[in-house]
């Protein structure tokens, strides 16, 4: 009965019904293709892209130590490597770009010669991360769709995924079965834990964000792991309320930043990046702790976890939070580095 | 093999001074971990010849691959007070997770709170082999994961070219790493299995051996093309398709007085 008004009504108002907004609201947000997957429709004269690129190399070196000098923002240098890495990404045959003599030649790109000087634009005078630019980051071994409402996964994060590595290695059983990373933004851990895992693995990839979710989605859409990889919409441990006490291990790159410490980040973090996923409260912790008490329930007995800290400070305060607030719940606890010498990540096992 | 001696022919720059301008950065060996190798067999440490020899010195050179190499002069010390001296050719046989845990990582990072803070694409890579002071770097790829995986497997190789086993040549038999990268004429190949080409991961172990060999007959291709059941010609081929093992070969010959292959 219900089905068959619903059918008469959108023959009587075709376009009504395309247009009701609760229909919209509803619908998961749609994710952006990153630049190096979207086709190379679009032709310029290879001249007219010539002069692109020297107007942006002209920007970039005009930027000096400006940008480190005011926010430990990037030098020319390194947004020149930047400007490479667009062309990359922006046009079909990259190598064609540094022949002098076919003036008359054409390129294929995968956005129009204006939005070239537009993104370029962007990440010079707006800081807008070149990440957001491009719609990727390459991390670890995955290209990862990114944008705006979403944390651009960090270098240091990827350790994470050494640890469960290290876990699993050292105790199979944890292999198989079920594993949540929490805060998951574009998905990066909960992919690079799936993959480590095997099939016998399955994540359960959580993120507050409805943008985030819809990213993370299309990221795990990407690696065809739709069977192991499972992103649901909510904070924390919320939406795993059915898998209480069933988990072999919990990640996290949880918000750590002191709350007074955010409006002094570097530009393309403070103005672009999601405050969601970078405030951890007034001593950066609030999520943390959170994320230890949620831990301890669960997790199954012997079951894993690691969390990315703030460093130095914050990993031996959380650390000692579990020791003395939560005394018995957790074992083997350990504070890792990351590559630059900062203790990171703080790991343990549930007793 | 029981009294196989660890013998380096590293070089080094002229000064004698890494000559890598160190950036302002922080560095940390692997995870923080260390690993320390205690073998039940420690006949190789109580021989009392464990010692590198630096036996000549040499610019930094570029290599093919874009790797680079540079020697620290105190590594000496390193090796007896961190390291148990292994033969070379195990350097080689270790997983990466072993190799790496040998390494320092140096990310070219500016010092400050890292993680969250910071939007750095800054993914190159360098790392220093400790007990050997071999550093090799890779930057090429967007990936810090990738460009660590690249650096490792150009250190490997430069494992292979600048750390040399002694042998010896009375009682010598090719082992099966040089085996299997010879050409299948070789009279002394049993099996006749395919051939390792340089692309092949395994070919570094190969050519450490080859180039030990190289060291031991004084350079002369003839006398080491016996020893391996080949012909000259055959084996000068062999050594000329790999630009890395070449340049090692011949810059060999040249300080012995030799011409280099061409």
């Amino acid at each position: 009965m219900k089905s068959s008004r619903a059918s008469l009504s959108s023959i009587l108002q075709p376009v009504f019904s395309l247009r009701r907004p609760a229909f919209c609201s509803a619908a998961p947000p749609k994710p952006q293709t990153p630049l190096h997957l979207r086709p190379p429709a679009f032709r310029a004269a290879l001249s007219d892209l010539q002069r692109w690129q020297a107007w942006a190399k002209t920007q970039a070196s005009s930027v000096g130590s400006t940008f480190s000098a005011l926010d430990g923002g990037p030098d020319s240098s390194l947004l020149l490597r930047e400007l490479n890495w667009l062309v990359e990404d922006a046009v079909e045959h990259p190598a064609l770009l540094s022949t002098e003599n076919k003036v008359t030649a054409e390129v294929a790109i995968r956005a129009q010669l204006e939005e070239m000087y537009e993104l370029w634009r962007q990440r010079i005078e707006e800081r807008r991360p070149f990440q957001y630019v491009v719609g990727c980051e390459h991390w670890r071994d995955l290209i990862l769709s990114v944008e705006e409402g979403v944390l651009i996964p960090r270098p240091e994060t990827e350790t994470i995924v050494d640890l469960v590595d290290h876990a699993v290695k050292a105790d199979e059983e944890l292999r198989e079965g079920l594993w949540a990373d929490l805060g998951t933004g574009s998905g990066a851990l909960g992919i690079a834990v799936a993959r480590i895992l095997g099939g016998g693995g399955r994540v359960l990839a959580v993120d507050l964000s409805p943008v985030a979710a819809a990213v993370a989605r299309y990221n795990v859409e990407r690696y065809c792991l739709e069977a192991r990889v499972s992103v649901r919409v909510g904070s924390w441990f919320d939406p795993l309320k059915d898998v209480e006490g069933e988990l072999n291990g919990v990640v996290s790159n949880p918000p750590y930043i002191p709350s007074k410490n955010i409006h002094s980040l570097q530009a393309e973090v403070s103005r672009h990046e999601p405050i969601l996923a970078l405030d951890g409260g007034a001593d950066g912790m609030d999520d943390l702790i959170h994320l230890c008490h949620g831990a301890a329930s669960m997790l199954k007995p012997r079951g894993f976890f690691a969390f990315e800290t703030n460093g130095e400070i914050q990993s031996k305060l959380v650390l000692d939070y579990i020791q003395n607030e939560m005394e018995g719940s957790f074992c083997r606890l350990e504070i890792v580095s990351d590559f630059a010498g900062i203790q990171r990540f703080v790991t343990g096992y549930k007793a | 093999m029981a009294h196989s001696i660890l013998r380096s022919f590293l070089r080094f720059p002229s000064g004698g001074v890494c000559n890598f301008t160190k950036p302002a950065c922080a560095y940390s060996r692997w995870h923080g971990s260390f690993y320390f190798y205690r073998r039940a067999n420690n006949s190789r440490i109580s021989d009392g010849v464990t010692s590198f020899h630096f036996v000549k010195e040499a610019s930094i050179r570029g290599y093919p691959s874009g790797a680079i190499v540079a020697c620290s002069r105190n590594y000496n010390s390193n090796v007896t007070s961190t390291f148990e001296t292994v033969d070379g050719s195990e350097y080689l046989a270790m997983t990466d997770e072993k190799l790496m845990s040998q390494c320092e990582m140096d990310t070219f990072k500016v010092s400050g709170p890292g993680g969250q803070h910071r939007n750095k694409r800054e993914s190159a890579v360098r790392l220093k082999h400790l007990p050997t002071g071999i550093t090799a770097q890779a930057s090429e790829d967007r990936s810090q994961h990738k460009n660590r995986a690249a650096a490792l497997s150009r250190l490997r190789k430069l494992l292979a070219l600048r750390v040399r086993n002694t042998i010896d040549l009375e009682t010598y038999v090719p082992p099966p790493e040089l085996v299997q990268i010879l050409p299948t004429k070789s009279t002394i190949r049993l099996d006749k299995g395919s051939q390792i080409g340089p692309n092949n991961p395994k070919f570094a172990l190969g050519m450490q051996a080859l180039i030990d060999l190289i060291f031991a007959v004084g350079g002369s291709v003839s006398d080491a093309a016996k020893k391996l059941g080949l012909s000259t010609g055959a084996l000068s081929r062999l050594i000329l398709s790999d630009d890395s093992l070449r340049q090692a070969v011949n810059e060999f010959r040249v300080e012995k007085g030799m011409k280099p292959l061409k």
